[in-house]
């Protein structure tokens, strides 16, 4: 028997576990390999983020990268990948390397560089997480190191300024996301009929990109596009994580159901209102509106008389 | 990498020739090398130069299927990714290596104090960029085990088949050749990294096989040490 095991790791929203893409491709690693993780999500406490989030915790071993905490699982015997081949294996790496080269900057960049997106959702996001005073320095350093990390890696010449290399690092992505849909078919994972580790990690890339509602959204229209891959990320959502004993995500569901059967009830009250209105409309004669009284009294003579005729 | 486009090169059958030139990284029009100059166009990085020879009418991978064509490129991004990486970590940021093999190398075209001031600044460029993508924090060890994962994944895809995708090659072929022939012929201080990669005899089988088709009928000799010297002296 494993020794408990705590992960750290952002919070979720829009129906997601978590808005970070490390930290989801973890959690949905656990919930594929069956490892019993629990999560905490970090909230507005003083026990900051230290370092780099997704933080494993097991007795003494305190893990931070995804990869690594993968390895450290499979070493745990939670392995998702155990019945695939040397070569499927191996074509997993060489996914994962795509994602990371091609999506992941501009993942980045819709959620750290974007102005209006960072400005009107990430940073309000982020912030409510942290503590004070910590959340006005973090979310700033966050962004900071995501453009660091696009032109550094994108940014040579002969792509000079920052417009030229977020055209190309759409471009890449945009492409990225077709060949992910190309590779995926009509199966219902990557490999067949189970999730693996390259379901992980596409998942926790995708699904902030398609579940998180920014203002500036290319790359979210060119993902519901292919509809294979929105598939792919709903059907892991319901699967894999409707049924969590974690507390909220059933209870969510409740309210968002008896939410809904109020809000069908309130339009369908409205909409008979409006028949009903339409209906006296037609059958009554026509009134003219109060203001016109107002205006008789302002506007002198001429609009008088024939006022004086219609008014009840 | 200069390897890499002439194996590619010569793989569509076209003729090539390698000079070297000390101030090749300002003719490129990227900054980067190598580029091709063909007629009056030049082109660099290997992206666009497939997309050239494409254009022309020659093309590699035309025999692939969409998933096919897919999977040639995750892998030459696992190439890009780690093989690239590892080989930049070794020369920039192993201390040892840096100061024996690379800043002399580097500078050797400058005078003093030229040589050492630009071997710094070159330094300086690819320890930010280690940082940025999270390999500053690996220790040796740590990368050739990066590196050891890349050789099987490639080892495990190539199998028993004499290119990648079967009966002809295509510019992953091409990419892969680059990178394990440098690994397996560039002298360093260790020789753990072409340890690495020897382990896995197909991949070894691999390097000699493409070597012997492509490079042998064209003047090997001549075209081999002018591509290990264009790497001594105008590093990537």
């Amino acid at each position: 028997m494993a020794a408990p095991m705590e992960l750290s790791c952002w919070g979720g929203d829009w129906g997601l576990p978590s808005l970070h893409p490390e930290s989801l491709t973890v959690m949905a690693y656990a919930k594929f390999s069956g490892a019993p993780l629990t999560v905490n999500t970090i909230s507005n406490s003083w026990k900051a983020p230290r370092g780099d989030i997704p933080v494993l915790i097991s007795e003494d071993n305190v893990i931070s990268q995804p990869a690594k905490i993968l390895n450290f699982l499979r070493k745990q015997k939670y392995n998702a990948d155990y019945e695939l081949s040397a070569k499927q294996g191996a074509d997993t790496l060489a996914y994962i390397a795509l994602l990371e080269e091609k999506l992941l900057p501009a993942l980045l960049h819709t959620f750290w560089i974007e102005a209006e997106n960072y400005c009107s959702v990430t940073k309000p996001w982020f912030a409510s997480r942290i503590a004070f005073p910590l959340n006005l320095y973090l979310p700033g350093k966050m962004s900071r190191e995501a453009l660091n990390r696009i032109l550094l890696t994108k940014g040579g010449p002969p792509l000079c300024s920052l417009t030229e290399v977020e055209a190309q690092i759409y471009r890449d992505a945009k492409e990225c996301l077709n060949l992910l849909s190309k590779r995926l078919g009509t199966s219902q994972f990557f490999f067949g009929d189970t999730p693996t580790t390259l379901d992980a990690f596409v998942f926790g890339f995708l699904a902030p990109i398609y579940k998180v509602c920014f203002p500036r959204v290319q790359l979210q229209e060119h993902l519901k596009q292919l509809p294979n891959l929105c598939r792919f990320c709903d059907d892991i959502l319901t699967c894999y994580f409707r049924l969590s004993v974690s507390g909220h995500s059933p209870a969510g569901q409740d309210t968002a159901d008896a939410n809904l059967q109020k809000l069908t009830q309130l339009v369908n009250k409205e909409s008979n209102l409006i028949e009903k209105m339409d209906d006296n409309l037609r059958k009554s004669p026509q009134h003219p509106p109060r203001k016109l009284t107002t205006l008789k009294l302002a506007a002198g003579g001429e609009g008088g008389s024939p006022l004086n005729r219609l008014s009840p | 990498a200069t390897l890499c486009f002439q194996a590619f090169l010569q793989m569509c059958n076209l003729p090539v020739r390698v000079v070297c030139r000390a101030n090749a990284e300002y003719m490129s029009p990227s900054g980067k090398l190598p580029f091709i100059h063909v007629g009056n166009q030049v082109v660099s990085e290997l992206g666009p130069i497939v997309q050239f020879v494409k254009a022309k009418g020659h093309s590699l991978s035309d025999g692939l299927d969409e998933v096919q064509k897919a999977e040639m490129k995750a892998y030459m991004e696992l190439v890009n990714n780690m093989l690239l990486t590892a080989e930049l970590y070794l020369q920039w940021c192993d201390d040892v290596t840096v100061e024996e093999i690379t800043h002399p190398r580097y500078g050797s075209p400058y005078p003093w104090p030229l040589n050492r001031i630009l071997s710094y600044q070159k330094q300086w460029e690819v320890k930010r960029k280690m940082k940025a993508i999270g390999w500053a924090g690996k220790t040796l060890e740590q990368v050739l085990e990066d590196v050891d994962q890349c050789c099987q994944a490639l080892s495990q895809r190539l199998g028993t088949q004499p290119y990648f995708f079967n009966k002809q090659p295509t510019e992953l072929d091409a990419l892969v050749f680059g990178h394990l022939f440098t690994i397996l012929t560039t002298q360093l201080i260790t020789d753990e990294l072409s340890e690495k990669v020897k382990n896995y005899s197909n991949l070894t089988a691999f390097c000699r096989r493409i070597e012997q088709q492509y490079f042998e009928g064209h003047d090997k000799d001549s075209s081999t040490i002018a591509a290990r010297s264009a790497k001594r002296s105008l590093l990537r």
